[in-house]
């Protein structure tokens, strides 16, 4: 997800102390302390399976493009990197396959791209 | 976010505009949820007049440190005088400040439709489903009297530039592509491919170039149990263009809060385009409203894009900014795909 979770979390827990001061005006705290529960909710619905799905996703990429290698480098923010890079060769690939009028080629480029909207899919997904 | 007090600053300011008021205080300063386009309050003003008591309810909307979008808060301002007292209900406005000097940034002062409800969750809880039928029909209705309007007696062509009918599609597809282009965290292979598919399969030219609210959909409407609509809010992406571009954004699947096939979760969409066209006097061409539909994907891809960039480039790190990122981003391609014929 971006902006990625670390960097959320840092942000909402300094929000947190701000708002732990009694004296810190009130006029935004319900609606910020309520969009940190959605947003904590998340990082935490998110959390156990994100590094997997971006190995799965770069591994499917990877294959679809015809790309050889696999991820070394299991933090998530070495696997998030990689997964652009395949992204943006997707879209370059897609691209190609419109220009040379390859249906095949397509449908195999949209059917990974349906299945990636799925790993990402939330619970309160609203499609 | 905290910092310094807004309620002696805007009480400052409205002792300003009302020279005859005296012990003039705000209370109840409350920062509505949600809403990352501006920041919008409600509070209440009481001070004295002649001797007596007056107490008034009111909206502070503020810009933002920095926004998801970025708009012309004149030209919002301008949009809700427009139809004020017309068949669109809105609120009146009342003050437009653009020196930053009172409360740091823009803001706007209108009146509060008190009592209502906007917030689509509520809607589609269960307790109003009754009011669903009407409040569809009163949706659609008033969207229609949108694109009825001429904005040249509504003096808007004042504010907003008038794109030529054949442009409309052009300028609107350029203008948030652009925004992609400035603001895409990560590559969009989805929403690059709808781009793709818009500009080799342009729409026919707009029937006429009329008011395009820009956000009208479900939770931008205060609405009763009784399935009435008593303003229709958030004008800030107001703009001149072809009228099938508000009712196809209203047709993005992403408004349909999870309520199947009903578009804006409110009726089947054959349903909506009829009350459209009767109270528009328009007729919506299916494919043109199928590319309209695309466009509003891509366009609500950027909107989302756009609160990642802010909080990304440190210039608003409010939560509110993550939330359409996280929430959305990933709803919006599969939105994406639906309106393609992929999912």
């Amino acid at each position: 997800m971006t902006p990625s979770v670390p960097a959320v979390l840092a942000e909402l827990g300094q929000l947190c102390v701000r708002y732990a001061d009694p004296t810190a005006p009130a006029a935004e705290r319900a609606a910020d302390l309520g969009l940190t529960a959605a947003l904590l909710g998340i990082a935490a619905e998110v959390w156990d399976g994100a590094a997997a799905n971006l190995v799965d996703e770069n591994r499917a990429l990877r294959r679809l493009l015809g790309l050889q290698g696999e991820d070394a480098d299991l933090r998530l923010s070495a696997l998030k990197a990689e997964n652009d890079r395949l992204r943006a060769l997707t879209i370059e690939a897609h691209t190609a396959a419109e220009a040379a009028q390859d249906a095949a080629r397509q449908a195999e480029i949209w059917s990974e791209l349906r299945l990636s909207t799925e790993r990402r899919r939330l619970s309160s997904a609203l499609v | 976010m905290p910092g310094e007090p807004l309620e002696p600053r805007l009480a400052a300011y409205l002792a300003l505009r009302l020279p005859q008021a005296s012990g003039l205080g705000v209370e109840g300063l409350e920062r509505i949820a949600g809403g990352a386009s501006r920041e919008t309050y409600r509070f209440r003003a009481r001070w004295s007049e002649d001797g007596n008591p007056r107490e008034r309810r009111l909206i502070l909307r503020r810009d933002p440190p920095a926004s998801l979008i970025d708009t012309e808060r004149r030209i919002e301002f301008a949009a809700y005088r427009a139809f004020h007292g017309s068949g669109v209900p809105v609120p009146e406005m009342l003050w437009l400040e653009e020196d930053p000097a009172h409360l740091d940034y823009p803001f706007f002062v209108a009146e509060e439709i008190a009592g209502f409800q906007a917030s689509p969750q509520v809607l589609f809880s269960g307790a109003y489903e009754v009011a669903i039928p009407k409040l569809a029909r009163r949706n659609w209705e008033i969207l229609g009297e949108i694109a009825r309007a001429d904005p040249v007696e509504l003096g808007l062509t004042e504010v907003m530039d008038a794109p030529a009918p054949d442009q409309c599609w052009r300028r609107e597809l350029g203008h948030w592509e652009a925004i992609l282009d400035r603001d895409e965290p990560e590559p969009l292979p989805i929403t690059r491919a709808a781009i793709r598919w818009l500009r080799a399969n342009p729409p026919p030219p707009a029937q006429k170039v009329a008011v395009v609210h820009g956000d009208y959909r479900t939770g931008n409407y205060l609405y009763d149990e009784a399935g009435e609509i008593h303003a229709v809010l958030d004008w800030e992406m107001a703009h001149l263009g072809d009228p099938l571009e508000d009712l196809a954004w209203a047709f993005n699947p992403v408004w349909s809060f999870g309520q199947g096939e009903r578009v804006s979760g409110l009726c089947d969409k054959a349903e909506a385009v009829a009350t459209w066209e009767k109270a528009s006097g328009l007729r919506a061409d299916p494919a043109a409203l199928h590319w309209w539909t695309l466009f509003n994907c891509v366009k609500g891809q950027a909107i989302w894009v756009g609160s990642a960039a802010a909080f990304l480039s440190g210039a608003n790190k409010a939560p509110i900014m993550v939330y359409p990122a996280w929430w959305l981003m990933n709803a919006q391609d599969r939105a994406t795909l639906k309106v393609m014929g992929k999912l």
